[in-house]
């Protein structure tokens, strides 16, 4: 919120997504940081960055669809799952070059995704959410049920590196910028989406579909394009993800897994692209403390094995779902705002 | 012919178990408005409630089976006051994303309170077969089967013959509805979340009996689900019938298509229904329509 008696006097000024030289500053160094980061840290952060980086192309497409288009979308996994399937694929297979692979895989995602999306069309709330759960079962029926030379079945497939003009990307450095080049055009482009017409669709039809039916927009239409947008999003996640594990297993892509996206979003902040990133840095830190300390705790409680990372991850991300819905719903980026506000007008209230 | 006879009996009475499960997320459905994700792990906290007490404090069945009963009715109100009363009025996102939530919770919370261990379950219902001349019936569904029915026709003449099941009733309405006409949203959802944790510790004993015990077996809570939106979410009695269906179509599929794919089809065609029921009709079989005004 800007101080009163500044707002814009134009559109453009009104969609700018950097308002103010702060921001541009702020936005300028991060991205050099983010740049230097190989230079400045040891490998085992880079690795961390990389698997945030990743996550949050697939958070910001579920942002999208959930957070601004109101669908609750259970399957960003399985999304995930088919674009990283289509990936490794044609890249074993065929030998395409990444530069295809990759929108190819989001593009294979968002069909998939287009179909859950049909049926948002018909039916909202929590029975979404079970179709969405289903998207979930049948991939998985799919991926161990279909003949294994076409998916690999149990066994999973191996990726062959990324390759471009003879440099591989092969280690943590080569894939980070990989990914970080893929995040930022993903993370650009949803600023775009959500100040686009579709973007102001979406938002119209999460506050009251029978409304926006009623101011015009096609509802069916924009709730199949928020699946198809957000499961494209995935779908280009699960292809780096593809290339970064260099092996997708069906094992993988679980509804564990789609839960934990969904509760990146609501860390975050329901709404807010910038929300989704905090959520994923949040989420991700958190995963890893977990993965860090667990064993440690693994060998005093000796009985549970190596299954306590994965119950304490369950259990602390079950509490922090359930507590951000009852006691923050808006999440981290809306105590960020009102910080953000406060600081912004100082030193008058309002 | 008589093999198919028996897969159409046998698919039949697991349909009804999964009724039964079902028949949780129904009455907290419709005593709430909630739907709740968490019903297998509902069912697996009743499962190891029972082989608490009989196991481990080694309590006779006809005294740990109403112990476990009690103790699954606390659990499940205690779940409701934790989670579930600061959420009245709230959307329905809110209240499917705490669900959720509390399903990785709660299988988190199983898994380090009691380990990935195999353990055996008691007991319950007799293990021997019942013979009907050259059919062959699981005793223990078939117990099962019975008390499912009992409980539906019983449930469904209290939500809808007696004077606080239709209050509850209106909660499942709508809550700000329901609490200005006088009645008590929390009550009701206190209610729901009782019988529904109850429902799930009966399903688990007739699940498990003389079986092996897991944190797996919640998995039941999803095989239930497609019965639950096939018969239609507010529907306790049409749970039976699609059930039944649901329970047959799988266990033929199980049966006579899965050879010659030589997949687990079995395992999806539930899901499959629920799909396309989802698609032609959002409400199940017998689900309430709802007519949006603005």
């Amino acid at each position: 919120m800007d101080p009163s008696g500044i707002f814009p006097t134009s559109y453009r000024a009104d969609r700018r997504v950097v308002r103010t030289r702060w921001q541009l500053l702020a936005l300028a160094l991060f991205a050099v940081l983010m740049l230097l980061a190989p230079y400045l840290f040891s490998g085992r952060i880079i690795a961390v960055l990389n698997m945030m980086l990743i996550s949050a192309v697939i958070a910001v497409g579920l942002q999208i669809c959930t957070g601004y288009a109101g669908q609750i979308n259970l399957g960003q996994a399985a999304f995930m799952g088919v674009g990283a399937y289509t990936a490794s694929i044609l890249a074993s297979k065929t030998g395409l070059t990444f530069l295809l692979t990759i929108p190819l895989a989001g593009f294979s995602a968002a069909a998939f995704g287009f179909l859950f999306g049909l049926t948002a069309a018909r039916i909202k709330g929590f029975y979404l959410a079970l179709t969405t759960i289903a998207a979930q079962f049948i991939f998985h029926f799919a991926i161990l049920n279909l003949p294994s030379t076409w998916m690999g079945g149990s066994n999973g497939i191996t990726v062959p590196p990324a390759e471009l003009f003879g440099v591989r990307f092969v280690g943590e450095t080569a894939q980070f910028y990989m990914n970080f080049v893929v995040a930022s055009i993903m993370v650009a482009g949803a600023f775009g989406i959500v100040r686009s017409r579709f973007g102001r669709a979406f938002v119209a039809v999460r506050d009251d579909d029978v409304a926006a039916g009623i101011m015009g927009i096609n509802v069916a239409a924009t709730k199949a394009n928020a699946f198809l947008i957000g499961a494209f999003y995935a779908g280009v996640g699960g292809a780096l993800w593809a290339y970064m594990i260099r092996f997708v297993g069906v094992d993988q892509f679980t509804l564990f897994h789609s839960i934990f996206f969904v509760a990146m979003i609501i860390v975050g902040g329901m709404g807010s692209i910038v929300g989704a990133l905090i959520g994923v840095f949040v989420i991700r830190i958190i995963q890893e403390i977990i993965a860090t300390v667990g064993p440690n705790i693994a060998e005093s409680v000796s009985f549970l094995g190596g299954d306590i990372v994965f119950a304490g991850m369950n259990v602390i991300l079950g509490g922090v779902i359930a507590l951000f819905m009852i006691l923050e719903p808006k999440g981290l980026m809306h105590r960020w705002n009102i910080l953000k506000s406060s600081y912004r007008i100082w030193p008058f209230p309002y | 012919m008589i093999y198919l006879i028996n897969d159409i009996i046998t698919g039949a009475l697991i349909g009804l178990l999964y009724a039964l499960v079902a028949m949780g997320f129904v009455v907290i459905y419709r005593a709430s408005k909630v739907f709740n994700f968490a019903q297998g792990e509902l069912v697996i906290i009743g499962g190891f409630i029972v082989w608490f007490t009989t196991m481990q404090m080694g309590l006779s069945l006809w005294l740990s089976i109403p112990l476990s009963l009690v103790l699954a009715g606390l659990v499940g109100y205690a779940i409701e006051r934790i989670f579930l009363t600061k959420l009245i009025g709230e959307s329905v996102f809110s209240m499917v994303m705490v669900t959720v939530g509390l399903l990785i919770l709660l299988r988190g919370l199983v898994l380090l309170l009691f380990g990935p261990a195999v353990r055996p379950f008691p007991i319950i219902f007799p293990l021997k077969p019942l013979f009907l001349g050259d059919m062959l019936i699981p005793m223990n569904l078939l117990i099962g089967g019975i008390i499912t029915i009992i409980a539906a026709v019983g449930l469904s003449w209290f939500f809808n013959r007696t004077r606080s099941g239709l209050r509850m009733t209106a909660v499942a309405e709508d809550h700000l509805v329901a609490s200005s006409m006088g009645i008590s949203v929390k009550e009701s959802i206190a209610f729901a979340w009782i019988v529904g944790a109850i429902l799930s510790t009966i399903g688990a004993m007739i699940f498990l009996s003389g079986k092996s015990l897991t944190f797996l077996a919640s998995d039941i809570g999803f095989a239930a689900l497609p019965v639950a939106l096939f018969a239609g979410l507010e529907s306790i009695g049409g749970l039976i019938l699609a059930g039944v269906i649901i329970g047959i179509a799988q266990s033929l599929t199980t049966n006579y298509l899965d050879p010659l794919i030589g997949g687990s089809m079995g395992s999806v065609v539930p899901y499959i229904i629920m799909l396309a029921i989802l698609l032609i009709r959002p409400t199940g079989l017998f689900g309430w329509r709802t007519i949006e005004r603005v």
